[in-house]
């Protein structure tokens, strides 16, 4: 479904990623772990047409997206939602959400049942829709910033970082919408910090250390690797 | 004190408000797009008004025709800008944007030299008469820029909050990444901005030059104020450039009448360095990015 090959990005002459290639069939849920710089957010910026890559190919389907503008490649079913989550502060949960179905705006009946079922998914969004997202907790805007991303109607969704500085409780929440909508038939690649909760939800895991990916294989295998055990799991 | 004056005043200061207010509209909407001081904004004043002086005082054509042309061709100039100059420098320091914005602004303004030269020129009115407000006289022309500004105000807003393609400019201006990331396509968005703010200059040029003149200069001292208001009203701020525009508008007409002519425009100045040194913030700063 989505196919990285020999990707490779520079940011001025530091070499941010190295001839990455990973692919995410149909249906799958991969998790790509990596400690902070090693290369996570790069690739999905790469991925979303927000870098332009030095050289490699990143193929969706049979779509080429490199070279394509990131609103093109939003149109062509990959959504992300971005590390930090990039909600629009001064605007309502609504209009976020709303705006997250930009590229179908001539559908909005269309987006009526996916508002609902992002309602659904986080009840508390229903409740807060007409507050400014800027006001909302942590945990609340990253529901926001899944919720905009799931608007965009995705066949794959990237997710960076999600549960990156939440309470325990709502990361648990959080990675669990993440495997429902996962399970709804969404193709998903998340990165993560959080490798052990990751990778209980996971069908497969990539490890990136500077810019190169070092570790490929079944959750499992990974969490019985003494290495990955060490680095990012600390156990 | 004498209250026809003091009415009197209150409407000086709403019609220069207006004006400042038009012109800081399209320079904070810019601001919010492209992250730096768009300097060259106070050509487009300039040049909507030889537009307007050219359909209406060459063409022999009608004032809200010449309007009308001056926006227009202003919002297209305004484009080509973001095309030709601004665009192209998106991966650039600031710094690059801003001496291309300076750039830009001398090199409207010696167009407009090279083509009317340097004498003043007149654009007349559209209705010359006067009307009575409160015990005072208010000529049509200073209603109609006091009219306009609020209509123009009005439909902004309605435009950025209940629009989708306003919600683009809002989207962008709070958080670019975030808007790329949901498909808002950035070279669209930088163009409609752009085309709105050389329309809103222009509309305010064409509205003030019955009441003041046309020079290749005219430009300059407006876009300095309109600064000041943009600062004073919070970057980025749409309702703090018109709160911007007005206080300044006031302060001057006040200032010149109270205080002195001579030094009306040394206080909007004086303005910005007290209440930045009280508010260094602005009046209202624009939520965080």
């Amino acid at each position: 479904m989505l196919r990285c090959e020999g990707a490779t990005l520079d940011y001025g002459s530091y070499r941010a990623l190295s001839g990455v290639s990973i692919h995410v069939d149909k249906g799958e849920l991969v998790v790509m772990l990596g400690a902070n710089g090693a290369g996570k957010s790069s690739l999905f910026l790469a991925i979303s047409g927000l870098r332009k890559l030095k050289a490699g190919s990143i193929r969706l389907g049979e779509h080429e997206l490199a070279g394509r503008k990131p609103s093109q490649i939003v149109a062509d079913g990959l959504v992300q939602c971005p590390e930090g989550r990039k909600l629009f502060p001064g605007m309502s949960v609504l209009k976020n959400l709303m705006l997250g179905a930009y590229v179908h705006r001539n559908d909005p009946e269309g987006s009526k049942p996916i508002l609902e079922h992002v309602f659904a998914m986080f009840p508390i969004l229903r409740e807060k829709q007409h507050d400014t997202a800027g006001s909302l907790s942590g945990g609340q805007q990253q529901m926001v910033a899944i919720g905009r991303a799931l608007m965009g109607r995705p066949k794959v969704l990237l997710l960076d970082e999600p549960s990156l500085g939440l309470a325990p409780l709502v990361v648990k929440q959080v990675l669990a919408a993440v495997k429902a909508i996962n399970e709804a038939g969404t193709t998903v690649l998340l990165a993560e910090q959080n490798a052990f909760a990751a990778l209980k939800i996971a069908h497969r895991a990539y490890v990136i250390e500077n810019g190169h990916i070092v570790m490929e294989g079944h959750p499992d295998t990974l969490m019985g690797d003494e290495r990955i055990r060490k680095a990012y799991i600390g156990a | 004190m004498n209250l026809s004056l003091f009415v009197q005043q209150i409407l000086n200061g709403l019609t220069l408000g207006s004006v400042y207010a038009l012109v800081a509209l399209g320079l904070t909407l810019v601001y919010g797009i492209l992250h730096i001081p768009n300097f060259s904004h106070g050509a487009l004043f300039t040049a909507g008004a030889y537009v307007a002086f050219f359909i209406v005082g060459s063409l022999g054509a009608n004032y809200w025709v010449g309007l009308i042309g001056a926006a227009l061709a202003t919002a297209a100039i305004a484009m080509l800008s973001e095309r030709l100059v601004f665009s192209r420098l998106r991966d650039s320091p600031p710094l690059h944007d801003m001496i291309a914005a300076i750039g830009l602004l001398l090199f409207i303004e010696a167009v407009a030299h090279a083509i009317w030269g340097a004498d003043f020129r007149r654009l007349a009115p559209p209705y010359p008469g006067i009307m009575r407000v409160a015990g005072t006289v208010l000529p049509i022309q200073r209603a109609l820029i006091i009219a306009g500004a609020i209509g123009l105000m009005v439909a902004l807003h309605l435009f950025l909050r209940r629009t989708v393609t306003g919600s683009t400019i809002v989207a962008m201006a709070q958080n670019r990444e975030g808007a790329s990331l949901v498909g808002i396509d950035l070279t669209r968005v930088s163009l409609i901005t752009f085309a709105i703010s050389g329309a809103l200059a222009a509309i305010a040029a064409v509205l003030f030059a019955p009441i003041n003149l046309i020079s290749p200069g005219m430009g300059n001292l407006v876009i300095l104020k309109a600064f000041v208001i943009i600062i004073l009203g919070g970057m980025g701020s749409v309702p703090g450039a018109i709160l911007g525009g007005m206080i300044i508008g006031f302060a001057e007409s006040f200032g010149a009448f109270y205080i002195s002519t001579d030094l009306k425009d040394i206080i909007a100045f004086a303005l910005l360095v007290a209440i930045l040194s009280l508010r260094p913030q602005g009046l209202f700063p624009a939520p965080a990015r």
